[in-house]
């Protein structure tokens, strides 16, 4: 990809949001999972 | 499909699968990406703008198969009780959310240099924005609806009614005249896209699928949880 083109900004700008949008997601569900199983884990114990 | 309504099982089956599932994710997009941003050429006429199409499409056929998944779990609640139905369809809008928005944004970025204008009310981009109200609405009637069985009742009729929308969405730009392109991929005579910018997209396509089955397995195993931990929490009231 040439960074230096017209409007290269804009694929930067849509790869950036893409990524931090994803990345936002996976970390979200992955901590919302995190946070019920150890609440699973804390009741199932004795 | 009704071996996997025992939620210990399925909860079971995607603690094996998730470790692939991620595997192939990561290597989907570090080869996606390699196709789209290094090997695959900029277009004659958008110049490298056309990349962009490597994130916005993957994203909206996601959007629109996510929907898919809410409705056919949704007609499953209702034809066949199954018990993690509403679940699948209850935590995959989010994520479909996610999905609508960037291929709404990424498509409004993709617009401005080639079209010259960031949005028009054309039969795609409309129909594409009331998919995203759609998904809110889905997700609004579950955080209004307190009692879990009421608004799996009415978020089922919301899915079904809205995939009314899939299709327009998909076929608007046959069916209207639109600033939209026509498909370029899925067409009864074959993709109108060069191989050396198809494979990215397709492999960008099943990172994109691929990531949103690791995170359906994810968030439907904390949804059974949640249930559970409700179900705790009730008894223990009861037992006061």
């Amino acid at each position: 990809m040439d960074f230096t083109a017209t409007y290269s900004g804009f694929v930067i700008g849509a790869y950036a949001l893409s990524a931090t949008m994803l990345t936002g997601l996976v970390i979200f569900i992955l901590a919302r999972d995190r946070v019920l199983r150890t609440e699973m884990e804390r009741k199932d114990q004795p | 499909m009704h071996y996997l309504a025992n939620p210990a099982r399925f909860v079971s089956l995607a603690n094996r699968a998730l470790p692939y599932v991620w595997t192939i994710t990561v290597a989907l997009f570090a080869i996606g990406l390699f196709g789209a941003l290094v090997t695959a050429p900029a277009d004659y006429q958008q110049g490298e703008t056309v990349r962009i199409m490597y994130v916005h499409v993957p994203a909206a056929w996601m959007a629109l198969l996510v929907y898919t998944v809410m409705a056919l779990a949704s007609a499953t609640a209702i034809i066949f009780r199954h018990p993690l139905a509403d679940a699948a369809a209850k935590v995959a809008a989010p994520i479909g959310l996610v999905f609508c928005f960037l291929a709404l944004v990424t498509g409004s970025l993709w617009g401005r240099p080639v079209w010259n204008t960031w949005w028009v009310w054309d039969a795609r981009l409309t129909s594409m924005f009331v998919l995203f109200l759609l998904y809110i609405g889905y997700m609004t009637v579950w955080q209004a609806i307190e009692e879990p069985h009421r608004a799996a009742m009415v978020a089922r009729v919301v899915a079904l009614v809205g995939f009314v929308n899939v299709p327009i969405v998909k076929f608007s730009v046959n069916w209207w005249n639109s600033l939209h392109q026509d498909a370029s991929v899925f067409r009864f005579d074959g993709p109108a896209i060069a191989p050396s910018m198809l494979w990215p997209l397709l492999v960008m396509g099943l990172a994109y699928a691929f990531l949103f089955l690791a995170l359906q397995l994810v968030a439907m195993r904390s949804e059974i949880a949640a249930r559970k931990l409700r179900q705790i929490r009730i008894a223990e009231i009861g037992e006061r």
